[in-house]
């Protein structure tokens, strides 16, 4: 190894614990989040098997929850399958924040990274590496994994938890509540400007009015309404501003 | 559901997470214009806020912006909190807290 790769290697992993620190912080939230989820699956009606298999290979919350119904009711394959994909389509729009900094890997690798951009991969990948960093690929892949591994721990032992004790955690203790407060602790730092804040403020609006419909797509009804309303303030007020501060 | 028609449904579900999250890593050399770039800066905040926007101020299916509700009294304690510790563990342990007090001995309203 020449000097230069053992420099890399250690840039690398460098950003590797920057970002494993940072996600660390969110585990206990998501531990509880994935024990509620494990749980509510096993109440629902899937066998301990079947729970565990789909926690360890699906790994989306929302989509898992929202096929139970169908599966115990044995609807047709295809229709659970478009279930599942029209309740994971926010994804789509969080694949477009991080997804372009990785164009340089081969598609197989681009595939495996973009299976572990959750929510909370997304939301903090660009705090370090906003969109103007695009064409430089160093310390990416550090960070992203650095994120990535402990969300990916801490979700699918809350799940394992729940799966195996769905009969001893009452349900009306809400300790699913715990990945609100942590969701909730991650968003008010992210509010720097008062175009973030209208956008924040109008996607709750439109994701408590769309709460009602199928498949979550109440959820990205807001998360495009939020974006049009903190585009349109900023256009407002004068993006230069923003971009002098750092963009969000 | 047989066996093997439940481990297939599982292999498609997980190809569900793989296209969605993966959509713009795949698309090979996708230089996204620079408005929309710039507007996917603020997905980040708009996004965890639409997620948990509906569990705070709704309950049973329903708005529900008064102090019956719970979920939003430990909500605005724990906002307060986390703005005076910038905190996140801790933001989490004082919200659960209160949330947890309230459910158990705040009266009926």
């Amino acid at each position: 190894m020449n000097s230069i790769q053992t420099e890399q290697a250690a840039r690398e992993k460098a950003a590797f614990w920057d970002g494993f620190r940072i996600s660390a912080q969110t585990m206990p939230g998501l531990v509880a989040w994935g024990a509620v989820t494990g749980m509510v699956l096993v109440q629902s009606g899937l066998s301990l098997w079947q729970a565990i298999v789909m926690t360890l290979m699906v790994y989306a919350g929302s989509a898992q929850l929202a096929v139970l119904p169908l599966i115990v009711a044995s609807a047709p394959m295809w229709l659970i399958f478009i279930t599942a994909l029209l309740v994971n389509f926010r994804f789509i729009i969080f694949s477009a924040v991080v997804g372009p900094h990785f164009s340089h890997l081969h598609w197989t690798r681009r595939l495996w990274y973009g299976y572990f951009n959750v929510d909370l991969v997304m939301a903090f990948f660009p705090q370090r590496f906003p969109q103007h960093t695009i064409a430089k690929p160093d310390g990416k892949l550090g960070y992203f994994t650095g994120l990535a591994m402990p969300n990916w721990c801490a979700w699918q032992l809350g799940s394992l938890i729940g799966i195996l004790l769905a009969s001893q955690i009452p349900r009306d203790w809400g300790i699913g509540f715990a990945g609100t407060l942590v969701l909730l602790g991650l968003t008010i730092p992210l509010i720097v400007n008062r175009a973030t804040l209208a956008g924040v403020i109008v996607a709750s609006a439109v994701a408590v009015a769309a709460a009602g419909l199928p498949y979550r797509l109440g959820l990205v009804a807001a998360i495009l309404a939020g974006i049009a309303a903190s585009v349109t303030i900023d256009r407002m007020t004068g993006s230069a501003t923003d971009q002098e501060q750092g963009t969000p | 559901m047989s066996v093997i028609d439940y481990l297939l449904l599982m292999v498609l579900m997980a190809l569900t997470t793989a296209i969605t999250r993966g959509f713009f890593f795949l698309l090979a050399d996708s230089r996204l214009p620079p408005w929309l770039q710039h507007a996917l800066g603020y997905v980040p905040a708009v996004a965890l806020a639409a997620i948990i926007a509906p569990d705070l101020l709704m309950s049973g299916g329903h708005l529900a912006i008064n102090p019956s509700n719970l979920k939003l009294l430990a909500g605005i304690a724990a906002t307060i909190f986390f703005l005076l510790t910038r905190h996140l563990i801790s933001t989490l342990a004082f919200g659960m807290a209160v949330f947890t007090l309230l459910r158990l001995f705040a009266p009926t309203l």
